[in-house]
């Protein structure tokens, strides 16, 4: 029982297999919306198959009970693996074998022997220097007749799928240490605010921080063409009231403070700021008043109570614009005061004809102006802990090393044996390679080239 | 328009002209054609190197400067740029220019997307927050020679499923032109191999971006998951491959499978709900 088991997990049919069905369940994850997108999108589908596939963890996938046993299998798939075939790449690369084998000169091609015009002991010394510089792990055997030389390179390389498949499970157990330990959350702090409770993600719940968080200042920087150039949050961190670490937070330069990292992730204004409108009457300098949503002032003579409704950023595209009411004894009227309204004007003809309320000047003979928003804004932040990073980083570096060693390296072993021929030497060269044969070939053909030179 | 648009828009004549050499040399086997289709391929790629750093140059010049890799039109072109150079790389080491058939016309149709479809912007556009760091020009640069390898590598399974299509004791048509089965499995492991190690690269620097702008070097949002199917796709290759000395036929068909893939995870990811609404 033992031994079937064993042999299904080292077995890399199962390997494959998981592979595909992990790639197919993600293919799934991506088209089935997960969990973290709201529970809106997927009322489309009827309650009944809501039903299977909430039971099916389906609307969260990758943190699913059998996503993670998947994922669990292929780490134990790895790990028998890589142990069952440990013993043999070991013994390949400590036992070196002796030079003197018979096998690496069976058929040798005629062009990997060369008769050489000196005998043997004026030849076997330049060639025993060639292969110590250019190989490893030189072995000799001399006889009578005969110097046998076995020289090797590269023999790490047989470690390089190794290194990649344990590095893998390091990214894993990274990953694992991550999602155990750490977590991801956000809040959203107005200008001048401070906070020390956060939202948890995937509806967690919240969590108190042990400092707090103050925004001072959100601002927004735009390209000419109106394109975002710069979001930047003056936050401050502080401890018992004492401010610890202060700094501007951009998107791509994220802050740490008290291991958590501080991104810069959203951002919005708050409904209620502040306008900045003019009052005027024909053509004097006019009064400028700041005012909030709900406040109102009187016109005194004309007994007419002024309020503002609404404070807009950007109505229908316009621009900013706010909701004027004014309330006489004998009329009522609203309107609205659009920042931009020269502009708007002019690229629709006969605009007060058509839509009065978008005149400023209804409530004669008054013309509001209105000459700017000042708005509030509330600076979203993302914060993570993630005490995995390091090791999945780790693990990443040893993958590409891994990925490198495998693929651009071999293991190469050479045998020369050096025969007398009647006062001449014979040198044959046999070599065998795990891989790259190429590699290989061009090695011993500028091995000969050196050796005939001698002659 | 803009000089660089007009020279890119010029070169997706050039690699047009290329690909109809090559598939001349395919089909009746003289080398004069795939002589001029390298040569103009060569040009080509001269003209969209030129074309690409002008591009850089005209951003700084607008006071935006950025590596002109930053949106859709712009990574179409360098992935173009990308195949044409490791194509004219391998030509080159392997003195054969049967592939070019198989690879060019990928070239040529990334650049006439580019070019001409009016879903692609082609104006220097300033780069937003999330787009500044180095990372995005590493994770931009590595995904696109893998993608590219794996172009190549796709291009060459169609050859040998095309080599597979003759019949009989004596090739007959142009099939007798094409390189053996061999060679063409042997560098469509290759490409897959550079593919591999580049597609991993591109993943592990995307996540450091990530990891940098977003907070998180991992959020399973639709591209991650793509790049990651892919990479297993690639990699249940390779290991059947390896160890089940899987060759010919089946790699050919695992090497398209994988690319459709790449095209999905460069492409479709757009038509699936996404996670990163970012600003
Ligand atoms: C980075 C990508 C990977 C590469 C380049 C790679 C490379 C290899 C190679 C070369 C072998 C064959 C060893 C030999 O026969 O000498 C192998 C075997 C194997 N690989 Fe991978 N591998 C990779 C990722 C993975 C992953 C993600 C898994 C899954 C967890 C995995 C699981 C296995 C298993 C189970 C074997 C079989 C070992 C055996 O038959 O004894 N590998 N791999």
């Amino acid at each position: 029982m033992k031994k079937i088991i064993l042999s299904f997990l080292s077995s890399l049919k199962l390997t494959i297999t998981l592979l595909i069905i992990i790639a197919v369940a993600s293919i799934l994850g991506t088209i089935i919306p997960q969990q973290y997108e709201g529970g809106e999108s997927f009322r489309h589908l009827g309650p009944g198959l809501v039903k299977v596939f909430n039971s099916l963890q389906l609307f969260d996938m990758y943190h699913s009970v059998w996503f993670i046993i998947l994922m669990g299998l292929l780490s134990l798939n790895l790990i028998v693996c890589s142990l069952n075939r440990l013993p043999a790449s070991w013994k390949l690369f400590s036992n070196i074998p002796s030079p003197d084998r018979s096998k690496p000169f069976e058929n040798l091609p005629p062009d990997r022997v060369l008769l050489i015009e000196k005998n043997r002991n004026e030849v076997i010394d330049s060639v025993e220097n060639l292969l110590t510089r250019k190989y490893k792990r030189i072995r000799r055997k001399d006889t009578a007749s005969t110097t046998f030389f076995y020289g090797e390179k590269g023999a790490y390389s047989n470690f390089g799928v190794y290194i990649i498949h344990l590095s893998i499970l390091i990214v894993i157990t990274g990953a694992i240490i991550g999602s155990l330990l750490g977590f991801n959350a956000f809040v959203n702090i107005a200008e001048g605010e401070s906070t020390s409770t956060v939202h948890l993600g995937r509806q967690k719940g919240i969590k108190k921080l042990d400092f707090t968080v103050r925004c001072d200042k959100f601002s927004i920087a735009y390209y000419d063409n109106g394109m975002p150039k710069e979001y930047r949050s003056n936050l401050s961190f502080l401890k018992n009231n004492n401010v610890i670490l202060q700094g501007p937070l951009l998107v791509n330069h994220p802050i740490t403070f008290n291991g958590i990292r501080f991104y810069q992730a959203n951002y919005g204004s708050i409904p209620g700021g502040q306008a900045n409108i003019t009052v005027k009457k024909g053509n004097d300098e006019g009064t400028t008043i700041k005012v909030k949503q709900k406040d109102s002032f009187f016109l005194k003579e004309k007994d007419a109570k002024v309020k503002i409704l609404r404070i807009e950023e950007n109505l229908m595209s316009m621009g900013p614009a706010v909701l004027i009411s004014i309330q006489t004894p004998e009329s009522n009227m609203r309107f609205w005061v659009f920042k931009n309204i020269e502009k708007i004007r002019d690229s629709i003809p006969g605009l007060f004809k058509k839509v009065p309320k978008f005149n400023p000047g209804l409530f004669k003979p008054y013309y509001f102006k209105l000459n700017r928003i000042e708005s509030k804004y509330y600076t979203g932040l993302q914060l993570s802990h993630d005490p995995g990073v390091s090791i999945v980083a780790i693990g990443s570096f040893f993958v590409i090393l891994g990925l490198f060693i495998t693929f651009f390296s071999s293991h190469k072993r050479l045998w020369v044996r050096v025969d007398d021929q009647e006062g001449k030497s014979r040198i044959s060269v046999g070599a065998t390679s795990n891989k790259d044969p190429v590699g290989l070939k061009r090695e011993t053909e500028h091995l000969l080239r050196h050796f005939s030179s001698m002659g | 328009m803009i000089i660089n648009t007009t020279i890119l828009s010029w070169v997706t004549f050039i690699y047009f002209g290329s690909a109809i050499f090559y598939i001349f040399k395919m089909v009746t086997g003289k080398e004069f054609w795939g002589s001029l289709a390298s040569i103009i391929a060569f040009i080509g790629l001269i003209a969209h190197t030129f074309g690409l750093i002008l591009r850089w140059f005209e951003s700084y010049k607008m006071g935006i400067g950025h590596a002109p890799l930053s949106n859709l039109y712009e990574s179409l072109i360098f992935f173009s740029w990308t195949i044409v150079l490791l194509y004219l790389i391998i030509e080159w080491r392997i003195k054969s220019r049967n592939l070019g058939a198989f690879v060019v016309p990928f070239a040529f149709f990334s650049m006439a997307f580019a070019s001409f479809s009016p879903n692609v912007n082609a104006r220097i556009q300033p780069l937003i927050p999330a787009l500044q760091s180095n990372w995005l020009i590493s994770h931009v640069i590595t995904c696109f020679f893998g993608y590219a390898a794996l172009t190549i590598a796709c291009g060459l399974g169609f050859m040998y499923l095309l080599k597979g299509l003759e019949k009989g004791e004596r090739p007959r048509l142009f099939f007798r032109f094409l390189p053996g089965r061999e060679i063409v499995d042997e560098l469509t492991y290759h490409s897959v191999v550079i593919g591999f190690i580049f597609l991993t690269l591109g993943i592990i620097t995307g996540s450091v971006w990530a990891y940098s702008a977003w907070g998180s070097y991992w959020s399973w949002d639709p591209k991650e998951t793509w790049s990651l199917i892919t990479w297993l796709i690639y990699a249940a290759m390779l290991h059947s491959r390896f160890v089940r000395g899987w060759r010919g036929k089946r790699m050919a068909i695992m090497s398209i499978i994988g690319f459709a893939s790449v095209l999905f995870t460069y492409f479709g990811v757009n038509y699936l709900p996404g996670l990163h609404s970012y600003f």
